[in-house]
């Protein structure tokens, strides 16, 4: 038994990180510009695909091509649309990006077409790592390493670099920021930029795992959504910490009680507004007060 | 931010534009059907198609659309001598078929409705079928309640049941071993396939030794796989909706070929999206291309498609193209476009299958047909003819109808026309 619980234990983990990944894009674009992002699920999912048409061509290299030309989408997008939801109700923005996510899916059915689609894990990482009693896939492992990896540079860059400390202080207040000389609006470009390339990161490591289909957003937005509420809103940390929690939750779910597996999440959630109205490591933020 | 009013009277201009426009776009989007075919002239006779356009069904919906339309084509688009046209119209859920069929019956006057893609759908259009007295075939729905309790003289199915596909099955998956372990969807057809294998492998003296019902939507399916390898199976059963995030954990877990797979009503189309190095298991299936027991009208339907789109049929695209031939040939025996009397032809439609007869039973309206089960082959070297066919046809009608369960098993009254 306790082989089988570290080894699911092990393999929600890898499940965790993906959210991790999704939620820390989600977090970073709320907290920053207050918009509710329910588009982010879709450039995880045309990520998946852009790096599916990518990869005959360029190998690899699609792997970090697909998410940055995501990336770069959702910046025009954000320049054309997202930007006009910034200071009105909270409802438009959510409205707005909802009909971009469904506008995206169609656009992938109609380009790529309603089929699954497979992308398989690159041949040298497959096969199994059994250390002790746990049992995890290359592949896992592969996502945990880069998801780290990824989630230590985004550390640095909003940590040590001047940018990173504009866009901190942009999240905290704005005005304040604009009012110091900083192009603002540049700035909710690239943030919007960096936390759809986050998205799109996700999309590529997720769909070895998953199956590559145009409604595959919504099994990346609804826990990102949960992993982000229960991390606290806004919080960076607390989103690495709620995502890992989600993954654990839901594999250990599947391991005791199978048929609750998609409502673990949201019990989860509950649990944590019960006794922590804003989440894990919210923090209170005078902009949402 | 919002203190000043210039600002809430721009919120409000750019509210009722974009309600406006949404409003527009939604009026364009709620138009019940679209139309394929010619202008419709006062005297053609009109066939709706209520089928997925869009959403998880969406991919099935099309195939089945296009299969339809091949056959609807081979008529050259006619109807006992007169102009002919199908109208498509979507089913987005049970409530939202309902309406579309009702539009269809209602406003477009169609004569006889092929559709529904889910057993749910199907179960509600074919109650507004019978109130209309409209016949209704479903093309894609396997749920036992279409040809069991619920079943009603205006609605015919064509695709096995369960227990039709676990009967074919059973003796090739009792030959890979007795301890069985079921990987469900947690709907309808998931625990159909859970209650249906588990009596047979009891019944042969083999255990369960393990059930999990996923979740509507699981995409990672790595979790149960985990489970059922601590198990130690000697097959997996899949009552999942699609078979390949499956096939894709088996390969993995490296479980491809320790472990067996099997399933009923298994799609060609998952089968297809999968990694050849990933394929294996044992499946039932109403049809595939590739079965050499196919006969020379569907061995020529074949190639018509090959011709046209590159690629082999699906099953699916093989039941809408079955589905319209059935209906054109009650309709032509019919020699009328009264709704009641084409309803009638279809039940006593007997068509030839290569030898065998080809017909909806009375008792219970479902199409009586042979099943395929066949294996996946490893590593196939064509992309598509992925599968060995393991079964022959049924040595007769009367094997063929013991196949399909008496009548005290479906359990269907049904009530006079």
């Amino acid at each position: 038994m306790t082989e089988i619980l570290l080894t699911q234990l092990a393999n929600g983990l890898a499940l965790g990180f993906i959210y991790v990944l999704v939620a820390v894009g989600l977090s970073i674009i709320f907290g920053m510009l207050g918009l509710v992002n329910f588009a982010h699920g879709a450039f995880f999912a045309l990520s998946a695909y852009v790096a599916l048409a990518l990869f005959p061509h360029v190998g690899w290299s699609a792997v970090l091509l697909a998410p940055a030309l995501v990336a770069l989408a959702g910046m025009a997008l954000e320049r054309l649309l997202f930007r006009r939801a910034y200071d009105k109700e909270p409802l438009f923005g959510l409205i707005l990006s909802f009909a971009v996510a469904l506008l995206i899916e169609a656009l992938i059915r109609v380009t790529w077409g309603s089929a699954n689609r497979d992308f398989p894990a690159p041949g040298w990482l497959d096969g199994v790592l059994e250390w002790g009693p746990i049992l995890l896939t290359h592949y896992r492992l592969a996502v945990v390493v880069v998801t780290i990896a990824a989630l230590l540079m985004l550390w640095a860059f909003l940590e040590f670099t001047p940018y990173g400390r504009i866009v901190r202080a942009g999240a905290r207040d704005p005005e304040m920021v604009g009012l110091l000389g900083h192009n603002l609006r540049r700035v909710f470009t690239g943030v919007f930029g960096l936390g759809t390339f986050m998205a799109g990161m996700a999309g590529v490591l997720a769909a070895p795992l998953w199956t590559v289909t145009p409604t595959m957003s919504e099994s990346a937005i609804m826990p990102a959504f949960v992993t982000v509420t229960i991390g606290g809103l806004g919080s960076l940390s607390g989103a690495v910490v709620a995502g890992l929690m989600v993954g654990i939750v839901t594999a250990l779910t599947v391991q005791f009680w199978p048929d609750a597996s998609a409502a673990a999440m949201y019990v989860l959630m509950a649990v944590v507004l019960l006794l922590r109205p804003r989440g894990l490591f919210g923090a209170r933020w005078e902009r949402f007060e | 931010m919002s203190s000043k009013p210039k600002h809430a009277q721009d919120a409000a201009t750019a509210r009722r534009d974009f309600l406006r426009k949404s409003g527009a776009v939604a009026a364009v989007a709620s138009l019940p059907a679209f139309y394929i075919g010619s202008a419709a002239a006062q005297e053609t006779l009109k066939i709706g198609m209520v089928l997925a356009k869009q959403g998880p069904f969406a991919l099935q919906g099309g195939d089945l659309t296009a299969g339809m339309q091949l056959a609807f084509n081979e008529a050259a688009g006619k109807v006992l001598g007169r102009p002919a046209e199908l109208v498509w119209a979507d089913e987005p859920n049970p409530q939202g078929a309902v309406q579309n069929i009702t539009k269809l019956i209602e406003e477009q006057k169609v004569i006889a409705v092929i559709g529904g893609t889910s057993s749910a759908t199907s179960l509600a259009m074919g109650a507004v079928a019978q109130r209309a007295r409209i016949p209704f075939i479903t093309p894609n729905a396997a749920a036992r309640e279409i040809t069991g309790k619920d079943c009603n003289p205006f609605m015919f199915r064509m695709p096995a049941t369960v227990p039709v596909y676990a009967k074919a099955m059973a003796p090739h998956l009792l030959a890979l071993g007795k301890k069985w372990y079921f990987i469900a969807g947690a709907f309808a057809f998931g625990e159909d396939v859970i209650s249906t294998f588990s009596e047979i492998v009891n019944a042969a003296g083999g255990t369960v030794v393990g059930v999990d019902r996923a979740p509507v939507g699981t995409t990672d399916y790595s979790s149960f796989v985990l489970k059922a390898r601590a198990a130690k199976p000697d097959v997996v059963i899949s009552g999942a909706a699609n078979v390949e995030p499956l096939l894709k954990q088996f390969k993995q877990l490296g479980l491809t070929g320790r472990i067996a797979l099997a399933g009923p009503a298994v799609s060609d189309t998952d089968l297809w999206s999968a990694s050849p190095e990933a394929l294996t298991g044992v499946y039932g299936k109403t049809w595939y291309y590739n079965d050499p027991n196919n006969s020379p009208q569907e061995k020529a339907f074949v190639r018509a498609y090959i011709a046209k789109e590159g690629r082999p049929p699906s099953d699916r695209v093989f039941f809408g193209w079955h589905a319209m031939r059935l209906l054109l040939a009650a309709m032509q025996n019919a020699n009328s476009a009264e709704p009641l009397r084409i309803t009638k032809a279809l039940e006593e439609l007997k068509l030839d299958d290569g030898g065998l007869p080809l017909s909806f039973r009375k008792s219970d309206h479902q199409l009586l047909r042979r099943l395929v089960v066949a294996s996946a082959r490893a590593n196939p070297a064509d992309k598509w003819d992925i599968l060995d066919v393991k079964t022959t046809r049924p040595a007769n009608a009367q094997a063929l109808d013991e196949m399909y369960g008496s009548q005290a098993e479906v359990g269907c009254k049904m009530a006079p026309l």
